[in-house]
């Protein structure tokens, strides 16, 4: 066999041996993505064929008050959301990481809401954030105060949310703490000779040393934000569909009715697009800040 | 072996064991001889129950001579969604559950079979059917929906709380005054004046699942062409009137009530049940949870107060929907089991079973006699109400309902005022419609005919 039959074997059975990763990147990723694309310039109400309309969707998107609303809502807790949960992230393993009795326990008890459902999330917290049996209530009675209508209050909901995000900090707190144990010991050491304090040594070298890893979490909050669904959806579908007010009404949960209840998925398309470039365009600015920025070993 | 060893095995071996002893089994072996006819509905539970017991009963009768096994699938409230993408992939079951406010999307895409040819073969007649339950099936004049398990909406009160408020529990109001009048009498304030009892409000929240029905109340919200329209003056009013409870109860106090009576529609925690709310505006199936979670409750059904001028009382009448989705593989099977289950004899059983009533107008001798809600003869005398009225027949419907839901919400959390709600509400609304005319035209949809749609929601007249 000549040689450059040899390198076309090779590359087939490459090929071959790969086909489980690319045939399923190919038929449920790229193809859907493609198909979307293509959607996002059709009428299609899913039981009908699709017809080509140009760009009417994106044009009837920024004339649409609820697009504006569902969108509003997201940014707004995305910008409450992301840097709270990350400072408390962070703060929660700077605690884990000090040395302590019991270490591994709390760790693990951070980590568990992570793997609770979020269905049942969800449902746990509608009823811990019920205004007038919640527990979060109950245990403010204690103290004298009067808790708010957290689910029911247009103003208190987004709050709420925000409280059920911090409770589920605990995949970032994993790799805060990753990022904490890889700074170099001697660096903390030699602060420490030279006399700086906890406070200095913090925003001088660990802080520095950790943009990386903020960075990384932040594209992966920036993400999770602008697809968050499933806790809104299950807390206010039955009763407000997405909360007082709209006031809880996310981008994905318009995206959602879009598609499945008003029967108008070329408009969910276009809003798919539309958020994909959102993300994009979030997470190229979180790598040209991280760039200036960043700490580089 | 060590302990470890023996440890892991007996913890995994246990349960896995005990999995294939005492697991989950098929509910029903199907017959490889025969054709199998999938049906797909929301029920699950004890209407779940119901039909199962009637599905087993034509298979082994009329599915057994005639070569038929009609597989039943329970998929609860996500029905919608999933026939929307089995319709879609092109792989629909033969005979679905439809809700009643879907029908008209699914009809003007061509995704459901018209059934008026079959109706005489299948020993149907419209004529035989109560007309405001069977208009609820029809659209563009075609049939393609059978009423199935029909309801009507009425006032249900508790007699008990009537007489600890010094009411006559034998009277009932009437008009939407004395629906006030009475609900004030009827609410229990604690001594830090939070709500503990309420006679009746009108918060979506409070068991009230069809906000979008109160202007009809009021008059008429129609247009000419039959649309619904929430700017209307009836439409108006009745936010205005949603207002005025959330004011005199107070909007704090009535949220904080609200959130404490938790989302439990089927146990002891309804509020109703739980006797936390004197007046409802609900279902017949209420009587199957009150049996079921407080049989002691002293309880009465009539017809919900109106405000119109003319003193009617208006009603909401509708139905589950039974369809054929157009590209089922066994569309014959589908109609033979469709013919069984409509019999009147058989239907009445489904129908008694979850609660509901005929959608007959002359119900069979026994319907009444020992229906599981006591109340049902009211229920079934106001399905012929000349005021009867049920979904407004449009394509768009499930973003108008959206965009109303959000109006009276907006009005009882005091967002906006009735009239400033209500504009920008019909303002989404008109542009929601505008645009699906112009794509249906487009896609050369036959536009839904004035007559039509309005006669259709007003299913009574």
């Amino acid at each position: 066999m000549s040689r450059s039959g040899a390198q076309r074997n090779q590359w087939l059975l490459g090929l071959a041996w790969t086909s489980p990763w690319w045939l399923g990147f190919v038929l449920l990723t790229a193809g859907p993505l493609a198909l979307s694309l293509y959607l996002s310039f059709c009428d299609y109400p899913l039981l009908a064929r699709p017809v080509y309309i140009g760009a009417e969707n994106y044009a009837a998107l920024v004339q649409d008050p609820v697009w504006w609303k569902a969108l509003g809502n997201t940014v707004r807790f995305a910008v409450i959301s992301i840097p709270l949960c990350s400072a408390f992230a962070l703060g929660i393993a700077w605690l884990l990481q000090q040395p302590n009795r019991g270490g591994a326990i709390f760790q693990a008890l951070i980590f568990l809401p992570t793997i609770v459902p979020l269905i049942a999330t969800a449902m746990i917290w509608l009823w811990m954030l019920n205004g007038e049996l919640g527990l979060l209530n109950q245990v403010l009675r204690w103290f004298g105060l009067r808790g708010p209508n957290w689910l029911g209050d247009p103003v208190w909901a987004m709050r709420a949310l925000v409280l059920i995000a911090l409770w589920g900090v605990g995949n970032t707190v994993v790799i805060y703490l990753a990022g904490l144990n890889e700074v170099p010991r001697e660096l903390y050491e030699a602060a420490h000779l030279d006399g700086a304090g906890a406070a200095t040594t913090f925003l001088r070298i660990t802080l520095p040393i950790l943009t990386p890893v903020i960075l990384f979490n932040a594209v992966i909050a920036i993400i999770a934000t602008f697809q968050y669904f499933v806790i809104p959806f299950s807390i206010w579908r039955a009763t407000d569909r997405g909360g007082p007010g709209r006031s809880a009404y996310f981008y994905t949960s318009y995206l959602y009715d879009n598609a499945f209840l008003y029967l108008k998925m070329g408009y969910a398309s276009a809003m798919a697009w539309v958020q994909l470039l959102i993300i994009l365009a979030l997470t190229g600015l979180v790598f040209l800040v991280g760039r200036r920025v960043g700490y580089r070993p | 072996m060590s302990l470890r060893k023996i440890i892991i095995i007996t913890l995994l071996g246990v349960p896995a064991g005990a999995l294939l002893l005492f697991g989950p089994r098929r509910t029903a072996d199907v017959p490889c001889d025969r054709t199998i006819v999938r049906y797909w509905e929301s029920w699950a539970g004890v209407e779940g129950r119901a039909v199962q017991e009637l599905i087993d009963e034509f298979n082994r009768t009329v599915g057994a001579q005639r070569g038929v096994f009609v597989q039943y699938v329970s998929l609860g409230s996500m029905i919608h969604e999933r026939l929307l993408a089995a319709c879609a992939g092109g792989d629909p079951p033969d005979v679905a559950g439809l809700f009643a406010f879907a029908l008209p999307q699914y009809a003007e895409l061509g995704a459901l079979e018209p059934l008026d040819a079959d109706l005489p073969a299948l020993g149907i007649r419209p004529t035989e059917f109560v007309p405001a339950l069977w208009q609820i099936g029809v659209y563009h004049g075609r049939t393609y929906g059978l009423p199935s398990t029909p309801f009507t909406i009425a006032m249900y009160y508790n007699r008990r709380l009537f007489r600890a408020a010094g009411l006559d529990p034998d009277r009932p109001p009437t008009t939407f005054d004395e629906l006030r009048a009475f609900s004030e009498r009827l609410t229990r304030t604690a001594p830090d004046g939070s709500l503990q009892t309420v006679g009746f409000l009108p918060s979506p929240k409070v068991l009230n699942w069809w906000h979008w029905c109160w202007p009809f109340f009021f008059g008429d919200p129609l247009d000419e062409q039959g649309r619904y329209r929430i700017d209307s003056a009836a439409g108006v009013r009745a936010l205005e009137w949603v207002a005025s409870y959330r004011d005199r109860f107070g909007a704090e106090r009535t949220q904080v009530f609200e959130q404490g009576l938790g989302i439990v529609v089927e146990g002891a925690q309804n509020p109703f049940m739980a006797e936390r709310v004197a007046i409802i505006h609900q279902g017949p199936w209420m009587a199957n949870f009150i049996r079921r979670y407080t049989p002691d409750l002293d309880y009465a059904v009539a017809a919900f107060p109106s405000a119109r001028p003319d003193g009617s009382r208006p009603v909401l009448v509708c139905s589950d929907l039974l369809v054929l989705p157009r590209g089922a593989r066994h569309p014959r099977e589908a109609r033979l089991f469709l013919g069984w289950l409509m019999q009147q004899p058989v239907l009445e059983r489904l129908c008694k079973a979850h609660g509901k009533i005929s959608p007959f107008r002359t119900p069979g001798p026994d319907f009444f006699r020992d229906h599981p809600n006591p109340f049902i003869q009211i229920h079934h005398e106001l399905a012929a109400s000349p005021a009867a009225f049920g979904y407004p027949k449009m394509p768009t419907w499930p973003q108008i309902e959206h965009d109303v839901l959000t109006a009276v919400n907006n009005v009882w959390f005091g967002l906006g005022t009735p009239r400033d709600e209500a504009r920008a509400a019909q303002q989404r609304i008109d542009a929601a419609v505008a645009a699906y005319e112009r794509l249906a035209r487009m896609r050369c949809l036959a536009p839904v005919g004035a007559a039509d749609a309005k006669a259709s929601t007003r299913a009574g007249s």
